[in-house]
């Protein structure tokens, strides 16, 4: 066991000065900002990280990333986090699965540029009738000589509309088959017929629709054997839903969904703190010294402390559960003002525990329900699938 | 403005390991559930007691310099894991939270005249410490009270110690802990102070706090057990032609306790160390580690009392044992309200943090 402070070597200090300089010439931190582990950091923020590899820094240098450890690994999602920068642009769950099944085209002409950052992915796995039972996809994908001609629709396309290719789950066999017809493919969004249509969440995020209709692609853009889909797509999911690689024990034990959600946890305690220490009670006392605000707070940090403590595919339902359960607490703890918007005259800490209670209910829904999670959980348990 | 990183290792050495194996095969072995419910209602077992001082258990945790073998918090967390697991009806995590701070007490140059120390270190006289006189004077539930003749409290700034010839009775308790009254105004209760001064609120504290997190780990290991039995149940009984584990109302439950294990779990083995190795970094972390193990202790042992259907209620069913014992461990030292009282100290820390935080983004 072992969980003192990392001393920093000096290479560390520079680097860190370096990235907080880059930063400050790019970015405005907006506070109003919360889902920070959603959403998408703009071009030209990524374009500097992509130049010095800090898109995949986990990277050999010759591969596009900037060969850093999980100390530097570390320092970078902190200071993001830090400064309300969207991280979520990494391909990291996409590329080991590039590497392993993608045509040599792809790995020649695409892996390179997703590597680095250059270019985007998202992820086509959900349909209209079908979300957590994937292997029910209908968006058909037919096999026309050396091309393939695309049929469907696909739910739930988050940033479908500013991604440069989608990680698409096609069906090429009988429906029937369920995941023994099931083919993946990497399509360009540019595509003529591909279309991403906005859906607008709690919260104020954007996801899609994306419509498939006609859509030709060459062949070189399959991932893997024909109807063999399910083991292309079983290697990110996994990673996805894992806990992430330790080597050092410097990276959180809750997994990279957990450990997000856990971070705005974070600023959303903080944010009730804050309301807490501008508020005077009728007696002229601060409201941080009133004893149902402090055991609501204490309360708050007690469960997220124990989000930190929710080891591997455990983080990410416990940490949703416990952000939206918390969100709610807090907002009745500052009533009325918790319910005011950003910029509102009275609102809190940048509207953080409102925007939050918006925010939350989808934590525990993307990337995997928790009812999902908890299946997954009762299946490692060694427990049955589920009737 | 510079980061901060710390690590998150839990992994346990491979001494640290070894000794887990011996104490489970030794607790699993001595304290069968026959034994536990033998013992009952008093919760002491004088030939397990016998067991635990022979195999050297007391002083794993002790000292070197006053006859301990120089284990630490740690160490004895991983104990409480294994009595929580055979619920256990030694007092084995009182005694030696007592006998180190009785060692701290030492090194600081109080006189243990009043007690008779190599008795003490070998077991034969059973110490115990009074968790509530953190806050309250008066008389006080004791936990190992009814066993212990010798109590360390703290009272009015100073650390006293409370000796008795005679065992005081226990408090009737649906756990059936040894938990007694306890009063420094009783005819029966001869007082000595060991501390007074300044030092003493602080070494007091520290030793609040161990205690905090061996119950804890005590917790641990009850809801750890608790988990298994109810998987085991759900695995094997059958209902509609399936085994009930096949329904997520069932599994998703089960699933629940399992959290409830490995967070209680983390978190006490985390504040064990950071407490042993950092004791002014984050001191609230030891009423997070008990009140988050005291409130998935009682959810998830009811939890897994309703996995077994009709059968969890009866008094014959193993897993209504566990769920007894869970209540009389987790409140003697004063429930999660208490907690959460000393977790607020961490909104103070916070609120200034932020206020350094928020001079340092102006100048951003």
């Amino acid at each position: 066991m072992d969980f003192s402070q990392v001393e920093l070597t000096s290479d560390q200090l520079v680097f860190e000065k370096e990235i907080r300089e880059l930063i400050s010439q790019n970015w405005t931190p907006n506070l109003a900002h919360i889902a920070v582990d959603h959403d998408r950091m703009p071009q030209s923020v990524r374009m500097e990280m992509s130049k010095r590899g800090w898109i995949h820094p986990e990277l050999a240098v010759e591969a596009g990333g900037a060969g850093l450890g999980e100390i530097e690994l570390e320092m970078i999602t902190n200071l993001f986090d830090e400064y309300y920068i969207p991280a979520n642009v990494s391909s990291s769950l996409l590329i080991p699965t590039l590497e392993k099944f993608g045509s040599q085209w792809l790995k020649d002409n695409v892996l390179p540029g997703i590597r680095s950052g250059e270019l985007t992915t998202c992820l086509g796995y959900s349909e209209p009738d079908n979300g957590s039972d994937m292997a029910a996809a209908t968006t058909r994908a037919v096999q026309d000589g050396d091309t393939w001609v695309i049929n469907g629709q696909k739910m739930w396309t988050t940033w479908g509309n500013e991604s440069d290719y989608v990680f698409l789950l096609t069906r090429t066999g009988a429906v029937e088959e369920k995941h023994r017809t099931l083919t993946m493919f990497l399509v360009p969004m540019n595509t003529p017929g591909v279309e991403a249509t906005p859906v607008w969440i709690l919260g104020g995020g954007r996801t899609n629709v994306t419509f498939y209709t006609d859509v030709i692609i060459s062949d070189n853009f399959r991932i893997g054997p024909v109807n063999d889909g399910w083991s292309v797509m079983s290697e990110p999911l996994a990673t996805e839903h894992g806990a992430g690689v330790v080597t050092e024990g410097v990276a959180p034990v809750n997994g990279s969904m957990g450990a997000g959600f856990s971070r705005v946890f974070q600023k959303l305690v903080d944010g009730a703190i804050q309301w807490a220490a501008s508020r005077t009670m009728p007696d002229g006392r601060s409201r941080l010294e009133d004893p149902l605000v402090r055991a609501a707070l204490a309360e708050a940090m007690l469960d997220l402390e124990m989000c930190w403590n929710a080891e591997g595919e455990l983080g990410k339902p416990m940490s949703a559960e416990a952000l939206a359960k918390q969100a709610d607490k807090l907002a009745d703890m500052a009533a009325p003002e918790g319910l005011l918007d950003f910029g509102v005259d009275g609102s809190i800490a940048a509207g953080i525990i409102a925007s939050e209670r918006q925010h939350a209910p989808g934590t525990a829904v993307y990337g995997g329900t928790t009812e999902i999670y908890r299946n997954n959980l009762a299946r490692r348990l060694g427990l049955p699938r589920p009737y | 403005m510079t980061l901060v990183l710390r690590r998150n290792d839990y992994t346990l050495s491979d001494e640290q390991v070894q000794l887990v194996d011996m104490l489970r095969s030794l607790f699993t072995e001595q304290s069968a559930i026959d034994v536990v419910r033998a013992a009952e209602p008093l919760g002491f077992d004088q030939n397990l007691w016998s067991t635990v001082q022979d195999n050297g258990l007391l002083t794993i945790s002790i000292p070197e310099s006053v006859g301990g073998d120089g284990g630490g918090l740690v160490e004895l967390v991983l104990a409480g894991i294994e009595i929580g697991r055979t619920a256990a009806p030694v007092p084995l995590i009182d005694h030696v939270v007592t006998m180190r701070l009785l060692a701290v007490l030492k090194a600081a140059g109080a006189t243990l005249d009043a007690l008779d120390w190599d008795a003490a270190l070998a077991g034969d006289l059973i110490v115990s410490l009074a968790p509530i006189s953190t806050w309250e004077l008066g008389a006080q539930l004791v936990p190992s009270g009814a066993v212990a003749k010798a109590v360390v409290a703290f009272k009015d700034g100073e650390i006293i110690l409370m000796t008795r010839e005679t065992y005081a009775a226990q408090a009737q308790n649906e756990g059936c802990a040894p938990v007694a009254w306890w009063s420094s105004t009783d005819a029966d209760v001869r007082i000595t102070t060991l501390l007074a001064g300044a030092e003493a609120k602080g070494i007091w504290e520290l030793a609040h706090r161990e205690w905090r997190i061996a119950t804890a780990s005590s917790l641990v290991g009850l809801i750890a057990i608790s988990s298994e039995i109810a998987r085991g149940y759900a695995l094997d009984r059958k209902a509609f032609g399936v085994t009930i584990a096949k329904f997520q109302a069932i599994s998703h439950q089960l699933a629940d306790i399992h959290m409830d294990v490995v967070t209680a779990r983390n978190m006490t083995m985390k504040a064990a160390w950071l407490t042993e190795n950092e004791p002014e970094f984050r001191p609230e972390l030891a009423a997070m580690a008990m009140a988050h193990a005291t409130r998935a202790a009682l959810r998830s042992t009811a939890k897994a009392v309703h996995v077994h259907g009709g059968m969890g209620i009866t008094n014959e069913a193993d897993i209504s044992l566990f769920y007894r014992k869970v209540s009389s461990w987790s409140l003697v030292g004063g429930g999660i309200r208490r907690d959460l009282d000393d977790i607020s100290t961490a909104i103070d820390h916070r609120a200034q943090e932020l206020a350094i935080a928020a001079l340092t983004s102006s100048n951003r």
